[in-house]
């Protein structure tokens, strides 16, 4: 599914160059479910952003289903992230003045999705998610575990090839990050292919397979016996 | 365009934001609303002093005698001007097509005796044409005319003021009415669009006051009014030809200011043509600078508009909206409330106007309305400007990589 050879990336910060990320390789199949895991600074959040085409690479080649993502412009970027990518974010980016039903329904609008068959979508992933009956209500009124779950069923209604999750139980506490968490694995084992950027051992111990980042390269790579969530919830 | 989706998001971010609609919308709405005031009081200013201009022909020339201040052909300074009857023949053969109409002028206060009523008037002796000089408008019966003026009748044409002193509800047509003791008869009743002053005037034909006064032939004015076929140009040429030949016929000197008053109706008109062709220079530049304060405020929101929709831009682009996509989104949201609120304005200022206008009961003041295509031109003006000025922070907005709008970490 994703194909990542010798990735580097360096941000200019004044006359200084900071190399983030120092020649990446890794790879990862249909259905997996991947922590990337790392201090600050790490470069985590940087391969993730370049993961979903949030940021570009300097060198290295990308691969994603198939497809070269390289000298992508604004608008073909705009495609692909909808096509392929569903993102959940640590700070939820719901948009504030829009319901939870017509937050999930905004990627289907940009598929150029029927009204129709917008709003059904939306309500069966906040079903999904546990949330149908909060569709009509606003972030504001939804606890962070709640606008945690319909961010992302706002990711899932896209029906993307990969779910990006940037620390998205970063701003909960630890039943609510379960809660999130075995929903994540629920929607993985439903066959979907999710990373999870996290600083938490617990949370990556809760993936299939832990990639360890420091100082811009992979340090460790290693599959690892699933804790359930479920358990804890 | 008229993709209904795109609306609907367009009326949702615009009813959950109702504090930043209502800035946009306020500062368009109040920018239409201070020009159409504006240019409806300028022209408000410019009607009041064409009205009272139009009282009386606005062709009319006065020729008044004065008193010489230049020895001159053997006279002495100091001299007093007497016009007589012969003076008008004399212009009359002088200028045959130069001129419409022409009167001689006397002016006399009276004391004037209807029964027991009395008031105390000014009795103006002219010729028949001064009718058309003064544009007096007869109610009832008519004006002096040339056979008044042969057998020097004792007749007189009142003012519809004095008309109600005297007469009260009676109608005055054929009824006798004293003036310093002399019975005239009363053949018409008079109205006057200028204003109600000279509606407390009189009117007798000018034979009989200079019989009365003395059986002379002088005359206190002459007035006349130029071929109205005459520019502006013309008309002052023909004033002045007229002033240098009774400077002539009189011996006055060409260079004595004071000898013969020659007042030409055209001049103060062109002065005040000019001046408020001034007053709508003065206007438009106003105008133009409202409408650049009005650029530069909506401008402002607009920037302040896209830096708080950052966020949400970036959430967006996430979620796969292509740059065009959200400068459409911005566009449109701007469009729509500037022409909306410019509307408003423009509804709110018109409706002003049309209410307190019709109100206004000053000479210098009357119908203040703007031209309806003026007005549409500022606003669509007004939102194109708003438009351009919001789009370079939306087209930003919509180049920024999200990942740099959606970081707040």
């Amino acid at each position: 599914m994703i194909e990542i050879k010798n990735l580097h990336k360096s941000y200019k910060m004044g006359s200084n160059s900071l190399h983030v990320l120092k020649g990446i390789n890794f790879n990862v199949e249909e259905g997996e479910l991947v922590a990337i895991m790392g201090s600050s600074g790490s470069g985590k959040s940087t391969l993730l952003n370049i993961l979903g085409m949030l940021d570009n690479s300097d060198s290295g080649e990308y691969n994603l289903d198939g497809v070269p993502i390289k000298d992508l412009n604004e608008t073909k970027a705009a495609r692909y992230r909808n096509k392929f990518l569903g993102f959940v974010f640590q700070s939820f980016n719901l948009i504030n003045y829009k319901s939870a039903a017509e937050n999930v329904a905004l990627p289907l609008y940009y598929q150029k999705v029927g009204r129709k068959e917008r709003q059904e979508k939306a309500l069966k992933y906040l079903e999904q998610v546990g949330l149908r009956d909060w569709a009509s209500h606003l972030p504001s009124e939804l606890s962070g575990g709640q606008k945690q779950r319909v961010a992302i069923a706002r990711a899932l209604a896209a029906e993307p090839k990969v779910l990006l999750a940037d620390e998205p139980t970063g701003a909960l506490d630890s039943t609510t990050s379960y809660e999130v968490m075995d929903l994540i694995q629920k929607i993985n084992d439903a066959g979907n292919t999710i990373l999870v950027v996290t600083h938490e051992p617990d949370i990556a111990d809760m993936c299939k397979r832990i990639v360890h980042l420091k100082d811009g390269v992979i340090v460790e790579d290693k599959k690892i016996e699933q804790v359930r969530a479920d358990q804890y919830v | 365009m008229f993709d209904r989706d795109i609306w609907q998001e367009i009326f949702h971010s615009i009813k959950n934001n109702k504090l930043r609609t209502f800035l946009t919308g306020f500062s368009v709405g109040w920018g239409i609303f201070i020009l159409v005031m504006l240019l409806g009081s300028v022209n408000g200013m410019q009607n009041g002093f064409h009205n009272q201009f139009n009282d009386d022909a606005t062709n009319t020339i006065f020729v008044s005698p004065g008193k010489t201040s230049k020895a001159y052909a053997g006279f002495e300074a100091e001299r007093r001007i007497q016009f007589k009857n012969d003076d008008i023949e004399y212009i009359k053969k002088s200028f045959e097509g130069d001129f419409e109409q022409i009167s001689a002028r006397m002016r006399r206060g009276t004391t004037a005796r209807y029964k027991s009523e009395t008031g105390t008037y000014q009795v103006q002796a002219v010729h028949p044409d001064f009718q058309v000089i003064e544009k007096t408008i007869i109610m009832d019966g008519r004006f002096i005319n040339m056979n008044d003026l042969l057998s020097s009748s004792k007749v007189a044409v009142i003012g519809r003021k004095v008309s109600e002193d005297l007469f009260k509800k009676e109608n005055p047509i054929g009824k006798f009415v004293e003036f310093n003791g002399l019975p005239f008869r009363v053949i018409g009743v008079f109205t006057d669009d200028g204003d109600d002053n000279a509606e407390r005037g009189i009117f007798a034909p000018i034979t009989t006051y200079q019989r009365i006064y003395g059986n002379t032939e002088n005359i206190d004015q002459i007035a006349l009014t130029y071929n109205t076929s005459y520019d502006l140009t013309k008309a002052l040429e023909f004033s002045r030809r007229l002033e240098d030949i009774m400077k002539r016929r009189h011996k006055i000197s060409p260079e004595d200011q004071a000898g013969i008053f020659v007042w030409n109706y055209a001049e103060a008109f062109d002065n005040i043509s000019s001046f408020t062709g001034l007053l709508n220079k003065g206007s438009i530049f106003v105008v133009i600078l409202i409408l650049i304060a009005g650029i530069v405020g909506i401008g402002n929101i607009m920037v302040f508009i896209i830096k708080e929709r950052t966020k949400e831009i970036g959430v967006r682009k996430a979620l796969g909206a292509e740059p065009w996509q959200i400068i459409k989104l911005v566009l449109f949201e701007s469009i729509f409330i500037t022409g909306l609120s410019g509307f408003i304005g423009l509804l709110f200022a018109t409706g002003i106007l049309a209410a307190i206008g019709p109100n206004i009961k000053t000479d210098a003041f009357a119908d203040p309305s703007v031209s309806f295509s003026t007005v549409v031109t500022a606003t669509v003006i007004l939102v194109i400007a708003g438009v351009l000025a919001g789009l370079i922070p939306a087209v930003k907005a919509a180049n920024v990589k999200p990942i740099v709008a959606l970081s707040d970490k």
